[in-house]
């Protein structure tokens, strides 16, 4: 209900305006542009590889109807066929030979239809291609795909939480010669372009022999400058007496930065665990660099590999690619509250 | 509970000197206030003694131990902030049971002390709230309540009153004076308030730019003030200052030509410029002998009933001009108007003598 109150919303309260004619107009053409590609994306990923490849294209994914004959092992295929009187019929065809069919009415099993192809269309109707996703086990390894890129995902944010949030408390609530120093040091790192240190990254990490190991995908990534950054600037707010009164509490510096900082920088913890989700989990170019072993592929890298140089299965690379988008949307859909007010109270994006 | 001296304190940020040599005895179950101007340092000096701020130099006693160099959690000492710091993610309970928790005291033995503590303060009905969902007293109890249970030699006090509104800040004042006389405990109480200094202490400290003006009990400051600073510091309404002039032997000679009889020990010499004060609640409207007559024009009149407070100035050392400001609290309702000039009469025994140069000490 309140979500209709929002969306029916007018300039007046009232009757529409021609500005919001206007701005509707504008929103719907914005959500269009912006939603259809994922939509058709979705649709299209629940259809069957012959229903991709038709010309012209559905949006709703349909396939031909079957049904199963008495006697056969398959599902028939049902066609629509023009008898001889004049009549049409529903009948399942049970093979096809040259301009031949032979179809079969599965009410009544015993009577052979023969008919010239010319005479039959295939019925279709609104259909499920759900073997897209259940065979994708079968496909590919797609669970150790999805292994990877969750273990690096989830790992990678835990180590960028604890890290970045210590260099953070350092930078916030120490005075130290040097403070500044650091810290611009650390933010000056924003301007180098991560292109110019690829190599040097990938010359360290080969160096440690952790090429073609998730954790060299981890390590370089868990550092970042806008971590420590927005970590740095919201807890610049904590007030200094909260941490005095702890240490009055015999707590341990160790404890007030556990204890008393970290719960307390929670809303800034949440928005760099969001983005930092969304790095890891669209992270493409690095891992493709460090893993070249098909069974360290992420999601992002075995969607890669899927296009192959002659074939490429257009159903699965679909459905695997709606699979890859998902946590992305729900963390989104989930936690938008805190990623515009990250971005608001960070201003960075 | 325990005694704290501290020996030729100074304090140095940088360049800037903020505690200029503080000498201070604390003894056992006092409730030392220590009050001044803000910016007069005695937040820093009182962050000293927990062990907040370093010493520069000076030496820190707590019960005959040297101290300068024990961690804050080691003094055993407690602090209530201005802002109260309650961890705000805690609730009350685990609020006070914190500092007990970090120093390894088995979880039952932490249970009884906070319930106990709890009871004390009246707040065992809200244990398990958040911190933001208690009312200004309610958070002021309990970080008052995480105090006690750590069951401290010295409660610290810094400027705990200030965040509250008038009515509560009298309501918690008795509570804190009536939870020393319970604990017994010595307090020690910053606070830029001499309202609450002069009702809650033992003994006052008057600080300013880092040093001590006076030391001593609420009347002795009141009574007897060391320099002019005190005199102005403590009572309410301010204590009104005129310029006078020493004459022969005992007299006085006041700026608008009025000259009276004033016994001082020191004798100052003719002709030195001193300054008269006068409390405003010892000027009356009644003439009295020996009394000094103070003629002001009326630019103010406030009747609260049972009294009345009257502003206006005296006349100046050149005619036509206008001389210092006067306040004077009367008995009953004047009815005295705006514009008009009244005589305020000042008792000898109630006026005070001040050097009008230097240190401001007090002659008389």
């Amino acid at each position: 209900m309140k979500a209709l109150n929002f969306l029916t919303r007018t300039r007046s309260g009232r009757s529409m305006d021609w500005t919001d004619w206007l701005s509707y107009t504008y929103l719907l053409m914005g959500l269009f542009l912006m939603f259809g590609p994922v939509l058709w994306l979705v649709m299209s990923s629940f259809k069957t590889e012959s229903a991709l490849n038709e010309f012209p294209p559905s949006f709703l994914p349909y396939g031909q109807k079957s049904v199963a004959v008495p006697g056969e092992e398959k599902m028939k295929p049902v066609y629509r066929v023009k008898m001889p009187d004049g009549t049409t019929k529903e009948l399942a065809e049970l093979r096809r030979i040259g301009l031949t069919a032979t179809l079969i009415d599965p009410a009544r099993p015993d009577d052979l239809i023969r008919v010239n192809i010319k005479d039959r269309e295939p019925v279709r109707e609104f259909k499920l291609a759900t073997e897209n996703y259940t065979d994708l086990g079968g496909q590919v390894k797609f669970g150790t795909y999805l292994w990877n890129s969750v273990f690096i995902t989830v790992i990678a944010t835990i180590l960028t939480l604890l890290f970045n949030s210590m260099a953070a408390f350092a930078l916030s609530k120490y005075k130290f010669s040097g403070r500044s120093a650091v810290f611009l040091l650390i933010l000056g790192t924003l301007m180098v372009p991560p292109a110019i240190v690829l190599v040097p990254n990938f010359l360290v990490i080969s160096e440690l022999g952790l090429l073609n190991s998730l954790w060299g995908v981890i390590w370089p990534a868990i550092a970042t400058p806008t971590g420590v950054f927005l970590l740095r600037q919201y807890m610049l707010t904590i007030p200094d007496e909260l941490l005095e009164a702890a240490r009055m509490d015999n707590a341990s510096e160790w404890q007030i930065y556990w204890r008393i900082v970290l719960p307390l920088a929670a809303p800034a913890l949440a928005v760099l665990a969001i983005f930092s989700v969304m790095w890891r989990w669209n992270d493409f170019l690095w891992p493709l660099i460090v893993l070249s072993k098909n069974e360290k592929f992420t999601l992002q890298l075995a969607l890669n590999a899927f296009q192959g140089d002659l074939v490429t299965q257009w159903n699965y690379l679909l459905a695997m690619t709606v699979i890859t988008l998902l946590p992305i949307t729900i963390v989104f859909a989930f936690l938008q509250k805190y990623i515009t007010q990250g971005i608001a109270s960070a201003g960075v994006k | 509970m325990a005694s704290l001296q501290l020996k030729k304190i100074i304090k140095d940020f940088g360049p800037t000197r903020v505690i200029r040599g503080v000498d201070l005895d604390v003894d056992d179950g006092e409730f030392v206030v220590f009050v001044g101007p803000s910016g007069c340092g005695k937040s820093t000096l009182l962050r000293m003694i927990c062990g907040l701020e370093d010493i520069s130099s000076g030496e820190l006693t707590i019960d005959g131990v040297r101290a300068n160099d024990t961690r804050a959690a080691d003094r055993g000492l407690s602090m209530v902030f201005q802002s109260y710091a309650l961890y705000p993610h805690m609730s009350v309970y685990q609020n006070m049971a914190f500092g007990l928790e970090n120093t390894g005291i088995p979880k039952d033995v932490v249970r009884t002390k906070v319930d106990a503590a709890a009871k004390l303060l009246r707040l065992d009905p809200l244990l398990e709230r958040k911190p933001t969902q208690l009312s200004g007293g309610q958070r002021q109890r309990v970080a008052i309540g995480r105090s006690i249970v750590r069951e401290p030699k010295i409660f610290l006090f810094d400027e705990p009153l200030s965040n509250l509104d008038a009515e509560l800040r009298v309501s918690m004042r008795g509570e804190i004076t009536g939870l020393h006389r319970r604990l017994g405990a010595t307090m020690i109480y910053v606070t830029h308030d001499q309202v609450e200094a002069m009702t809650m202490a033992d003994k006052i400290v008057v600080l300013r730019a880092g040093s001590i003006e006076q030391v001593g009990s609420p009347l002795e400051l009141y009574n007897s003030p060391n320099n002019k600073f005190v005199a102005g510091f403590i009572g309410s309404p301010q204590m009104n200052f005129a310029p006078v002039m020493a004459g022969h032997g005992d007299s006085i000679v006041t700026a608008y030509g009025e000259t009276f009889t004033l016994k001082t020990e020191s004798k100052p010499a003719s002709g030195t410029a001193l300054t008269l004060g006068v409390r405003p609640e010892h000027l009356t409207l009644e003439k009295r002998d020996g009394s000094l007559a103070m003629p002001i024009t009326i630019s103010g009149v406030e009747q609260l009933g049972g009294h009345s407070l009257l502003y206006g100035t005296l006349p100046g050392a050149n005619p036509g001009a206008d001389g210092p400001r006067i306040t004077a609290q009367v008995a009953g309702q004047v009815a005295t108007k705006i514009g008009e000039t009244a005589t305020l009469y000042a008792p000898p025994e109630a006026c005070h003598l001040f050097e009008a140069s230097g240190e401001e000490r007090a002659v008389r």
